[in-house]
């Protein structure tokens, strides 16, 4: 439960969650700091207030409060000694007014404790405590110390934990920063390997930075996983090619005997079955040509040779070519050509055989005096290249059969024809980033090749 | 036309097949096991033309026609080979060999690569020249054809494939060559391209009359009569 929970936080959030909770306790620490410190210095300074008032207003066992010429006695004696010397004292008389001492008060303070400010006028006093105490007679002695040990010393205590709390924080921003940076750049090298290899390219491998840390660790364990996949792969392409090969040769001397027969046929009958035998044999060759070629395309290797190129041009020739093998089947073909194109990167062949193949498809299974619809146009993704027909298409549950290698549907199956026209087309697709998509053209098919663009 | 051939291959089962198919067609075949044997029966002999396997023991069939190449001996190489990629095609021609068939190759089509091959070597004209076939005459210079003397109207890729069929006149074309050397593609379409054009193009070349002088050899393609 807990584990999901935490699986489901982003490692942007965490972080985030993270500073903002480590943010709220420095605060919270700062100001139970500052709050302790202040409550502590004032019941410091009521303490000395106190036994301060003390001295002044003590009495000899038996008698009352001592007269005011003894109290200001006391106070004058105080004022001089060093250690009291910086406390204020003042007394008044019934009336409120003043008898002596060495503070004067600007406002009657309330008997018992109070806090004291700059704006009480005390010369050197800008916060202060203040005891007021019954000294008999109706008389009053005010004791006031202060609460700063020195001058703006609030000033400076806030600067100091300003500064102190401050820079922890910037070093924690700055040290989750770098990790962030850090962390996300050795996931992003794995994730550009991940991708290059989704792309076809089977040679890419993490960087390792020799540092020999976690990452180092991950990235080379996997790279040795990437090597394995690879030796595997190439060992399984190498198979297929011998297979392949191995097939090939009995075929093509099967195909050699086939059309010896169908030159030396005795009669049109003859003739005909060994004509049948011939065009089916070639339609395995041709099998075994197109998968080859699908190996070769997912091999990546054609990369190495794409050239900036004019699909437009491309589209266009290609398809103004196919017209006549359109009509020749009774289908009509129009080619809509929308300029300007992005020019991009690819190989000409591969495209050029990916447009043949779509119109191919779309003669062959168009239906009856079909129309074919070509058309290329720039979309927000890069640029789209449209091949619909307007036969039965291909209903929404068996396009991505159709996709597939040998994945030709079954009511096709009586068609000639190989079913590897779509899954070679999907394989150029990704071979240049993009992707093969297909779709209701209501009615008919619409096969939708996606390019990125530059 | 009966050929002096020489041909390189390590895989003797499958090399006795072809030598026997193109010895039925007319040739004398030699066939050698290696590079390094190939060379030294060139030493020795003259051959029309070599069928050279890319992949063998010893010499690798692209060494053996760099070496030849360097040693200034033009005779016309056709690489043979099981790799179909087109990149294996491209460093094959880059090395000097003439054609690139892939493994396994019919004997008709082998026959066909052979003749144009050896023809291409023969041809000392330039592009600028008219081809005369019959009564069919192709200006590859000028975009233009005729047919008895009466100018036909020909699309770009119809005279491109014309031109092709008049300068292999008499010969076989398969359908892979013209695929290969009139469209320039790569890889050998699904669909009658081929044909569909080789239709038109004989439409058009008897619509002022006279006999079809394209001849279609079945299973295998086509050829335009001299």
């Amino acid at each position: 439960m807990m584990d999901r929970a935490i699986r489901r936080i982003s490692l942007p959030g965490l972080t985030l969650a993270v500073l903002a909770l480590f943010l709220i306790v420095t605060v919270a620490t700062g100001i139970a700091v500052l709050a302790a410190n202040r409550v502590t210095v004032v019941q410091l300074v009521d303490r000395r207030v106190d036994a301060i008032a003390d001295v002044v207003l003590e009495r000899d066992p038996g008698e009352g409060l001592p007269g005011t010429d003894i109290l200001l006695a006391r106070i004058d004696a105080l004022s001089r000694q060093r250690d009291t010397g910086d406390v204020g004292l003042a007394l008044t008389r019934a009336d409120g007014t003043w008898a002596g001492g060495n503070i004067r008060l600007r406002r009657p303070l309330a008997p018992g404790r109070s806090d004291l400010r700059a704006e009480d006028g005390i010369i050197g006093l800008s916060h202060g405590r203040a005891l007021v105490r019954d000294a008999g007679a109706g008389r009053r002695l005010t004791v006031v110390a202060e609460t700063e040990p020195f001058d703006s010393y609030r000033g400076i205590r806030t600067r100091i934990y300003l500064i102190g709390f401050g820079s922890i924080i910037l070093v924690v921003l700055g040290g989750m920063t770098a990790f962030a940076l850090l962390v996300g750049r050795r996931i992003g090298d794995q994730r550009a390997t991940v991708e290059a290899i989704i792309a076809g390219n089977i040679r890419h491998r993490v960087p390792v930075t020799g540092s020999a840390d976690e990452f180092d660790r991950q990235a080379a364990a996997f790279n040795r996983m990437l090597d394995r996949i690879a030796e595997l792969m190439e060992t399984m392409r190498g198979q297929s090619n011998d297979i392949a090969h191995d097939l090939r040769t009995p075929l093509a001397r099967l195909r050699g005997q086939l059309s010896a027969m169908v030159a030396e046929a005795r009669d049109d009958d003859q003739a005909t079955r060994a004509a049948a035998a011939l065009a089916q044999c070639d339609t395995l060759l041709a099998m075994f040509a197109a998968l080859l070629r699908i190996a070769e395309i997912e091999g990546g290797d054609r990369r190495a040779g794409f050239a900036p190129l004019d699909l437009s041009a491309l589209v266009e020739e290609t398809a103004t070519m196919m017209i006549p093998v359109a009509e020749d089947a009774g289908h009509r073909l129009s080619v809509t050509v929308n300029v300007p194109m992005p020019d991009i990167v690819g190989d000409r062949q591969l495209l050029t055989q990916a447009l043949v193949n779509l119109i191919g498809n779309a003669i062959k299974y168009g239906g009856e005096d079909g129309t074919i619809r070509v058309s290329l146009d720039a979309i927000e993704e890069g640029i789209v290249l449209r091949v619909a027909d307007n036969g039965p298409g291909i209903p929404i549950e068996d396009r991505a059969q159709a996709l597939r290698r040998f994945g030709r549907l079954d009511s096709s199956r009586t068609q000639a024809g190989h079913g590897l026209g779509l899954p070679l087309v999907a394989a150029i697709a990704r071979l240049h980033h993009g992707r093969l998509v297909l779709d209701d053209a209501q009615p008919g098919l619409v096969a939708s090749l996606i390019l990125p663009g530059r | 036309m009966s050929l002096h051939l020489l041909l390189v291959e390590d895989d003797t089962a499958y090399a006795q097949g072809l030598a026997a198919e193109l010895r039925a067609l007319g040739h004398r075949v030699e066939h050698v096991g290696d590079g390094r044997l190939a060379l030294a029966a060139m030493d020795r002999e003259q051959y029309d033309t070599v069928i050279l396997d890319r992949m063998m023991p010893r010499l690798d069939g692209l060494s053996v026609v760099e070496t030849l190449r360097a040693r200034g001996i033009t005779v016309p190489v056709i690489m043979l080979t099981a790799l179909s990629m087109a990149s294996d095609k491209v460093d094959g021609l880059e090395a000097g060999a003439d054609d690139y068939v892939v493994k396994p190759v019919a004997a008709e089509e082998l026959n066909a690569r052979i003749h144009a091959v050896m023809r291409g070597r023969r041809w000392t004209v330039s592009e600028n020249d008219t081809i005369r076939a019959g009564d069919v005459v192709v200006s590859p210079a000028s975009f233009r054809a005729w047919r008895g003397g009466q100018p036909i109207t020909l699309a770009n890729l119809e005279l491109k494939l014309l031109t092709e069929l008049a300068r292999h006149a008499g010969e076989v074309l398969t359908r892979a060559m013209l695929i290969e050397r009139v469209w320039g593609y790569d890889f050998e379409p699904e669909t009658n391209i081929v044909d569909v054009y080789i239709r038109r193009l004989r439409v058009k070349l008897t619509e002022g009359g006279g006999a079809d002088p394209i001849e279609t050899i079945r299973g295998i393609g086509y050829s335009l009569k001299p």
